[in-house]
């Protein structure tokens, strides 16, 4: 039986998620330790006081696993090695005991549905059919099994079936051809995968984002995802972690609507978290649109979810808003919205991040920064976004919003001393957005700088638990540009009001239920006037927002 | 407390309140024909219906579905009676009748709507007033109460977040076809209503007849007026974007509130009587309507120079040889009758025209008409912003535009749901639209005459297409 290292420093609270504010980490683009143009470990070591300052209580990782990087890292060749150009498994260990040192915790993506075609089970199953390692794969002799499920990548690949001279069969693919997926049919796979959580476990990691969870299984007749066996592959897997591992967690990537993402949940024994993937597009229609609708209509939608689950919101990520969302079902008409909006179109269909996709605009940033703060979930920034950094649409696929983290004026924006063609990818260098003006030493600097105001959001959310772990509930509000909602765990309520509308905007609401409260803005700590039994009324400045602490009455006792 | 103190309070206290008719000519003579004491001990709850003597003509043309020409107008009051008042209640205030207390309006009293709501729920009959339960309904009747603000011919209460209480203002005899509608499409199964709850009634002249209906609160809705406007105000900021391409883009919406148009009219005719136009009624139509535009013209000389080609409009109808089908319908369907909600749109405001009798409110029309009523709207809406200040020609091309992107996809939406596109019977709909639109001038030649020109540009617009 495998034993957890011991490990002292590691805070300890079961739920720790459910609070967290979380930070997506490029470690390629965060910061270069030996000078040889790409991010590592050890750069990302060095840079934890920085993420302690901010706030940030957890760090996900893109894959780190070796790999020959024909997907991002999702294609991976030895789970149990680190990509070297990212460092060693030493690296890895330090990193996770300096983060843990801090209060901090690391997670990092894993893929169990598939390896790359480079991986040595691949290599042995193709070469030898009744080895170890012969039912690994999903194999046939022909290409017409599970025609019932659809093609992700239907841009380069026909077919989720691909012939394989060597072994003279058909593997079975859900991502590109040079992924096959793994048979988890096989005892001997399920075993295997176990063994590669195990090892990451004992070494500290806090959990794993589960990528492409939905396709563990096939099943003939199905459109082979979701599939009961799936989930109980996971159960098995999270009882493994609940008792081993305890308070480590599990992050679905299933990147569907939320009434089908909450299977992934259970009976609050499968996954922790999962990330809410609509409501991300939906903030940015509702701010287009000038009114709430897009959002209301989301979470009203949302399932509830069991007490030890929570969602995992952004507002953007290091993947373009995928088109796996597409769905014709019939209650949900939010692409054909989407569609008929070209700006939107335009802009978010493309790969931009944060500030781009605002026009630079800081009230908007702030705005959108105050949502994803305050909706149900534990927000995850994506790096750069606290500073509000730029893009290079210049660069294909998804490396325009992949640059390196911009830290000072210096060479190379601070990231790495290497000549900067040597570069993974060039820094950000255009007038607005270019590292020289807009780098995380220049906003330390300056108190009202993005950053520092994002700062003191975030410690402002985790002053108050109920951001984490309150009940939401939205406010019927008289202005349909106003988004207002109350989250309320136990006797800490805060009330926050939202102007989408860029122009400035009267609300009343309706806080019969709070008669007598005083509401207490929370940035500044004034008071406001008490609540009467009519309706409240607010005025917000275009894009403006509030929130306030709704106290219990005195005579509440 | 004798009638007499109370009829002189009302006499000041009645024409200063929102939902009483024709403010400019106050009330002459006041006559409590039913008083009801509904709860004897402080509070008093009092019950009356309130006639009064309203005989300046109501409208200033005749309208489509003219009032039935009675002089004489009977309101619903609930009052309340305190020795002392406190003070969250001295807004309501109607005044004091000495040696008794305080006189107020029942509906801000919380304690006396929780009366009210808990003989809802139980049923009861007070007084000979029958408070009734819709079958299935739950109530909380704990909830606290809110009167909300905006409404015009009515008052709502709003009971916590659950039920919304309307208090019927102007009482005829009968069933409010509010009621009838609403509880027949509840029963139906219709999503685009929202739910019966309950009712009160009573004889009225012999007559059963509703005086309150308690319906599902759409808690997150926003009504389709202020949703529209949204989507306008952030276009004219966009001065350079096309209606199409601006962000707050409003057509898809205006698209589902097709369907959920088309999915009420169905229900209505599937569930309601029905019946056939054949070319008499229509002559009898276009007559109408045609008397209509002839005393709108003599008042407004800005519309004699379209008068002709109206009139040929609807001389044309009068000849229209083609049967049209007939149905119940919405009878007063604008943007401001309907709310989004956060899983879609709901109708609301079935009772036709408050004071007319309610044989003309349940008479069959043409769904056209509600059609009409509804693209009228959206004319309104495009150029609302624009109605006090003449803007740039620009914003006038894009209100234009933004109203007939609207108008369009609200047609589309209905085709698809109903199987038919509404612009097929093209004639029928634009004769509605034009007498809608004359009427409108009107309106806004005496209330606001800055605004004739959204009425009289549309009538041109109609006239050219």
């Amino acid at each position: 039986m495998t034993v957890p290292m011991s490990e002292p420093e590691r805070p300890t609270d079961p739920q720790w998620y459910k609070r967290a504010v979380f930070y997506e980490v490029l470690v390629r683009g965060f910061s270069d330790s030996n000078g040889d143009g790409t991010g590592d470990i050890k750069g990302l070591t060095s840079r934890l006081d920085y993420l302690q300052w901010l706030g940030i209580d957890c760090v996900w990782l893109l894959p780190i696993y070796q790999s020959p990087l024909r997907d991002g890292g999702y294609d991976i060749s030895d789970y149990f090695t680190i990509l070297p150009e990212f460092g060693d498994l030493g690296d890895f260990v330090e990193l996770v005991d300096e983060a843990h040192k801090r209060g901090m915790r690391v997670v990092a993506d894993l893929v169990m549905n598939h390896t790359s075609d480079q991986h040595p089970w691949f290599q042995a199953s193709r070469e030898d059919p009744s080895g170890p390692y012969g039912d690994y794969y999903v194999w046939a002799d022909n290409d017409i099994g599970y025609r019932d499920a659809r093609i992700i990548f239907v841009d380069t690949e026909k077919s989720n079936w691909s012939f394989d001279p060597v072994r003279g069969q058909y593997y079975w693919h859900r991502f590109f051809a040079h992924q096959p997926d793994l048979n988890f049919e096989n005892p001997a796979v399920q075993e295997a995968m176990l063994a590669v959580l195990r090892f990451w476990l004992d070494l500290g990691i806090d959990g794993f984002r589960l990528d492409a969870v939905p396709y563990l299984f096939e099943e003939e007749g199905t459109n082979c995802e979701n599939l009961p066996r799936t989930h109980e592959y996971l159960k098995r897997v999270r009882k493994e972690i609940d008792d081993l591992y305890p308070d480590r967690v599990l992050l679905a990537e299933a990147n569907q609507w939320p009434a089908d993402v909450v299977q992934y949940f259970a009976d609050g024994d499968e996954c922790h978290m999962a990330f809410h993937f609509p409501l991300m597009p939906r903030i940015f229609m509702s701010v287009r649109r000038e009114q709430r609708y897009p959002i209301s209509e989301i979470l009203a939608q949302t399932p509830d979810i069991p007490d030890s689950c929570q969602w995992g919101i952004f507002l953007r990520n290091h993947d373009e808003l995928t088109l796996e969302m597409v769905t014709d079902d019939e209650r949900d008409y939010m692409w054909a919205e989407y569609a008929k909006d070209p700006r939107m179109k335009a802009n978010i269909g493309i790969r931009r991040r944060l500030a781009p996709l605002l026009d630079n605009s800081r009230d908007q940033m702030e705005l959108f920064t105050a949502l994803l703060l305050s909706l149900p979930g534990s927000p995850v920034l994506y790096y750069g976004d606290e500073i509000g950094m730029g893009d290079n649409i210049w660069l294909g696929d998804r490396d325009g919003v992949r640059t390196p983290m911009q830290w000072t004026p210096d060479r190379n924006a601070g990231f790495s001393n290497c000549d900067p063609g040597r570069l993974y990818l060039p820094v950000i260098m255009d007038p607005l957005y270019g590292y020289q003006g807009l780098n995380v030493e220049a906003q330390m600097r300056t108190s009202t700088s993005l950053l520092h105001w994002t700062r003191r959001m975030i410690e402002t959310r985790k002053r108050h638990p109920t951001f984490g772990t309150g009940t939401f509930s939205e406010l019927g509000a008289s202005n349909p540009s106003v988004l207002a909602f109350v989250r309320e765990f136990g006797d800490d309520r805060v009330l926050c009001v939202n102007n989408l509308s860029r122009f400035p905007q009267p609300v009343e609401l309706d806080l019969r239920r709070y008669e007598g409260v005083v509401p207490v803005e929370m940035l500044g700590g004034v008071h406001f006037p008490p609540i009467g039994e009519l309706p409240y009324l607010l005025t917000l400045p275009g894009h403006g927002f509030y929130w306030f602490t709704l106290p219990a009455r005195r005579d509440d006792g | 407390m004798t009638n007499g103190h109370l009829e002189d309070l009302l006499r000041d206290w009645l024409p200063r309140q929102r939902w009483f008719a024709g403010k400019d000519r106050g009330a002459g003579s006041v006559r409590i024909v039913s008083r009801r004491e509904l709860h004897d001990t402080e509070p008093v709850l009092l019950h009356l219906l309130v006639e009064v003597d309203q005989s300046t003509p109501v409208a200033p043309v005749p309208t489509l579905d003219s009032p039935s020409g009675s002089k004489f107008v009977t309101y619903q009051v609930l009052l309340g009676v305190r020795s002392e008042l406190p003070a969250q209640l001295e807004h309501a205030v109607v005044g004091s009748v000495e040696g008794l207390g305080v006189v107020y309006e029942a509906t801000h009293d919380h304690e006396l709507m929780q009366r009210v709501l808990s003989w809802v729920h139980d049923d009861a009959e007070v007084e000979g007033i029958f408070f009734r339960r819709e079958p299935g309904a739950e109530l909380d009747v704990a909830a606290a109460s809110l009167v909300l603000g905006g409404e015009q011919s009515n008052t709502s209460v709003v009971f916590g977040e659950q039920s919304i209480f309307k208090l019927f203002r102007i009482i005829v005899p009968g069933t409010n076809p509010d009621l009838e509608i609403t509880r027949a499409l509840t029963e139906a199964g219709n999503q685009h209503v929202a739910a019966v709850h309950g009712w009160i009634e009573a004889d009225v002249d012999g007559t059963r007849s509703t005086l309150g209906l308690l319906q599902e609160f759409l808690r997150s809705g926003t009504d389709g007026w202020a949703l529209a406007l949204t989507s306008v105000r952030d276009l004219f900021a966009e001065g350079d974007l096309h209606a199409e391409e601006v962000g707050g883009d409003f057509a898809a919406e205006s698209e589902r509130l097709g369907m959920a148009t088309a999915d009420v009219h169905t229900a209505m005719a599937q569930t309601l009587a029905t019946g056939t136009a054949d070319k008499a009624v229509m002559a009898d139509l276009a007559s109408a309507m045609q008397t209509r535009l002839d005393a709108a013209t003599a008042s407004v000389p800005s519309l004699a120079a379209h008068a002709p080609a109206i009139s040929a409009v609807f001389e044309r109808l009068s000849r229209r040889g083609e049967p049209a089908a007939l149905q119940r319908v919405h009878g007063d369907y604008h943007l401001g009758q309907v709310m989004r909600t956060d899983s879609g749109w709901v109708l609301l405001d079935f009772e036709g025209e408050p004071g007319a009798p309610i044989e003309a409110r349940a008479a069959l029309s043409s769904p056209l008409r509600d059609i009409a009523g509804m693209l009228r709207s959206f004319d309104y809406a495009s150029h609302y912003l624009l109605a006090d200040h003449a803007g740039p020609a620009q914003l006038e091309y894009r209100a234009t535009e933004w109203a007939e992107r609207n108008r369009d996809a609200f047609c589309v939406g209905y085709a698809k749901a109903a199987g038919r596109d509404p612009r097929e019977d093209d004639l029928l709909l634009r004769a509605f639209e034009l007498d809608k639109a004359v009427y409108e001038v009107v309106y806004e030649a005496r209330n606001r005459p800055d605004w004739v020109r959204i009425p009289l540009g549309s009538i041109e617009r109609l006239l050219a297409a």
